[in-house]
């Protein structure tokens, strides 16, 4: 099945100023593929580097970060994929961001402008994103400001949240409402690749479901979704396919359902350990900075077990893991292929 | 002795009001006064105020049907009753009617003035705020260049260049003002420019333009109205000053600053009249605008209008 969004070899790093200078190393060699349909949840815990992989995505990163790798929207299928990273800042903002690459933020009411109604800000996005790219603005009849709002009052339906709450001010809405008014910017443009970057944190139990929920849906719909979060519970409930993330590195890729339930790496391990139903066992230790990450393998290096020392993933059949051999099933060959 | 307590002591029961509800509202930490009471009273006022004064000064020479340049030295000095409800000055005009003038062409002057240093101020902060780098430290250098001249020395200069006038009282006030405002503007682009809504509005596809003009400004638009009702009576009374000192409009027409120079020789004979009243519209100008713009940001920011349930 083609990708609706591959990286590939990824590596992103920041170089810090002042008189600390240092390199900030917050993704090393991620490879994830995101297929149409499917959702991919990036779990790990925070400051491991899972939210910048978005900003690289989006071309969104600092003047003082560098990249490496390749990132690749898939094209129609009679055209070739468009290589993000090396793209021109007029293509990402006139054809990818919001048209073919959305984006869920983690906190909704601070991702809207604050003396703005909703509603205002949202019929300006569907406007511009239906608007051919570089075409300029005409101000609009009463039959396309009435159609304008009508869309909005769909996508905010489609999105569960009630029409009349558009109206508000960013700050009126509760952080469910918020979170799914954040979601209906993200389906103005009916976006094939959809990135969630958190869009559970801070959200309670019934209002993780319903924001999940509606994340489902929109990959039923053919929707390729990364879902970003530190909740391995959230990334159980909907996700197809997982990625393990720790100290920038990927170390366990898999089909959800398996890698959760025979976790290959002690991070996965150590990471499941910790929900409430498993005993809430912390994993010991604290995460490396970034900005100086151990020569060998950063986990077992917090935590002793047993460790080849390699950090690089090895894949096995469709899962793949770092640090070493994987409990392989008879008949399944190591691969040269370690994308998710 | 009696023992102190850590602990604040326990505020006094909140009535019980309406259907049992009580107001949830407390005195903030470090806030001397109880919160503030949402409503319309002050702003009320002020706009009530405000209204009154401009009314004031467009009607009352129309109405009077008296030129306020009209002497007749036989009513030098005549106190308020029979010269009238302000009494007259040393040429035996009317301070009613020249206070009226006064103040409309001084409200004339603070209003062009504060609209022109806004426009400006706003331009050269927003651009400088967004450019950022070498172009906003050039830019910031020359606004502290224009900031180390004193405000009223460079008005003389540039009035003594263009030889007086209502032209030139304007130019001087607009040219030394705007770079309060750009350095407001500039201040709150900064704050704002790394927000995360700035982020979002990129990653949802909007140009760079877009974002300025449909998300940063808007968002600057609170603190660069607020600047702008601020200068009123700044300019006011920057415009009195020059008046005051022989550099602003010609002796004959009438304006606050005008009448409290010539006011000063009829206090010393002990005529009050002269220096009350003038002064009397220029303090209540300035505390009615003062008082709309706190209403105006109040309005303006929706977080606080809602939060004082306006």
């Amino acid at each position: 099945m083609n990708a609706a969004l591959e990286l590939r070899d990824l590596s992103v790093r920041f170089h810090t100023g002042g008189h600390r200078r240092a390199v900030v190393q917050a993704a090393i060699d991620v490879s994830l593929r995101l297929h149409p349909g499917r959702i991919l949840a990036l779990v790990g815990e925070s400051g491991c580097g899972k939210s910048v992989l978005t900003s690289a995505i989006l071309g969104l990163l600092p003047a003082n970060a560098e990249v490496r790798g390749e990132v690749l929207l898939g094209g129609a299928d009679d055209t070739a994929p468009l290589e993000l990273l090396r793209c021109p800042e007029q293509v990402l903002a006139g054809r990818v961001r919001g048209r073919r690459v959305a984006l869920v933020p983690q906190s909704a009411t601070t991702h809207l402008t604050p003396v703005r109604t909703v509603r205002d800000q949202l019929a300006e996005t569907v406007a511009m994103l239906a608007r051919p790219a570089g075409t300029r603005r005409t101000r609009p009849g009463r039959a396309e400001r009435a159609a304008l709002r009508e869309r909005c009052d769909a996508l905010a339906v489609r999105a569960g949240l009630d029409p009349a709450h558009l109206d508000r001010y960013p700050h009126e809405l509760s952080g469910g409402m918020a979170q799914r008014a954040a979601l209906t910017f993200a389906l103005a443009a009916d976006a094939p690749v959809l990135l969630a970057d958190e869009p559970t944190a801070g959200l309670d139990r019934p209002l993780v479901r319903q924001t999940l929920g509606a994340l489902r849906e929109l990959a039923d719909q053919g929707r390729a979704v990364l879902l970003i979060t530190h909740d391995i519970a959230a990334a159980e409930e909907v996700a197809d396919d997982l990625a393990v993330m720790y100290a920038a590195r990927l170390v366990e890729t898999g089909p959800a359902a398996r890698v959760l339930a025979d976790p290959w790496h002690d991070y996965t391990r150590g990471l499941l350990g910790a929900l409430p139903r498993n005993g809430l066992v912390p994993i010991p230790g604290q995460p490396p900075e970034l900005s100086a990450l151990p020569a060998g393998c950063a986990f077992h290096t917090r935590v002793p077990g047993e460790c080849d020392g390699a950090g690089a993933l090895r894949a096995y059949g469709d899962r793949a893991v770092a640090c070493r051999p994987a409990p392989v099933p008879a008949g399944v060959a190591e691969k040269e292929d370690v994308s998710c | 002795m009696a023992e102190r307590t850590l602990h604040a002591p326990a505020a006094a029961p909140v009535p019980a009001g309406d259907g049992g509800w009580i107001s949830a509202a407390r005195p903030r930490a470090g806030m001397p006064r109880g919160p503030r009471r949402p409503g319309w009273t002050r702003p009320a006022l002020g706009i009530t105020l405000l209204v009154l004064l401009v009314s004031y000064a467009l009607l009352t020479p129309w109405l009077a049907g008296l030129d306020e340049r009209l002497t007749d030295h036989g009513r030098a000095l005549l106190a308020p009753g029979a010269g009238g409800w302000f009494g007259t000055d040393s040429a035996g005009r009317d301070l009613f009617v020249r206070t009226a003038a006064g103040l409309r062409v001084s409200l004339l002057v603070a209003a062009v003035c504060a609209v022109v240093s806004t426009v400006i101020g706003t331009l050269v902060g927003a651009f400088s705020g967004i450019a950022g780098g070498w172009v906003d430290q050039l830019v910031m250098r020359l606004i502290d260049t224009v900031n180390s001249v004193p405000h009223l020395l460079l008005g003389i200069v540039i009035v003594a260049l263009y030889g007086g006038g209502l032209t030139a009282v304007i130019v001087a006030i607009a040219l030394t003002h705007w770079s309060s405002v750009a350095r407001i503007v500039r201040a709150e682009v900064l704050s704002l420019r790394d927000r995360e809504f700035i982020d979002a509005a990129v990653a949802g596809g909007a140009s760079r333009w877009r974002v300025t003009r449909r998300h940063l400004l808007p968002a600057v638009v609170p603190q660069a109205a607020l600047a702008t009702v601020l200068m009123l009576p700044h300019a006011v009374w920057h415009e009195t000053a020059l008046s005051f000192l022989g550099l602003g409009l010609p002796p004959h027409t009438a304006s606050l600053g005008i009448l409290l120079d010539e006011a000063r020789e009829a206090v010393m004979l002990g005529a009050w009249w002269p220096l009350v009243f003038p002064s009397a519209a220029l303090v209540v100008a300035t505390l009615a605008v003062a008082t709309c713009g706190a209403a105006l940001r109040d309005r303006l920011v929706p977080r606080r209008r809602t939060e004082l349930s306006l």
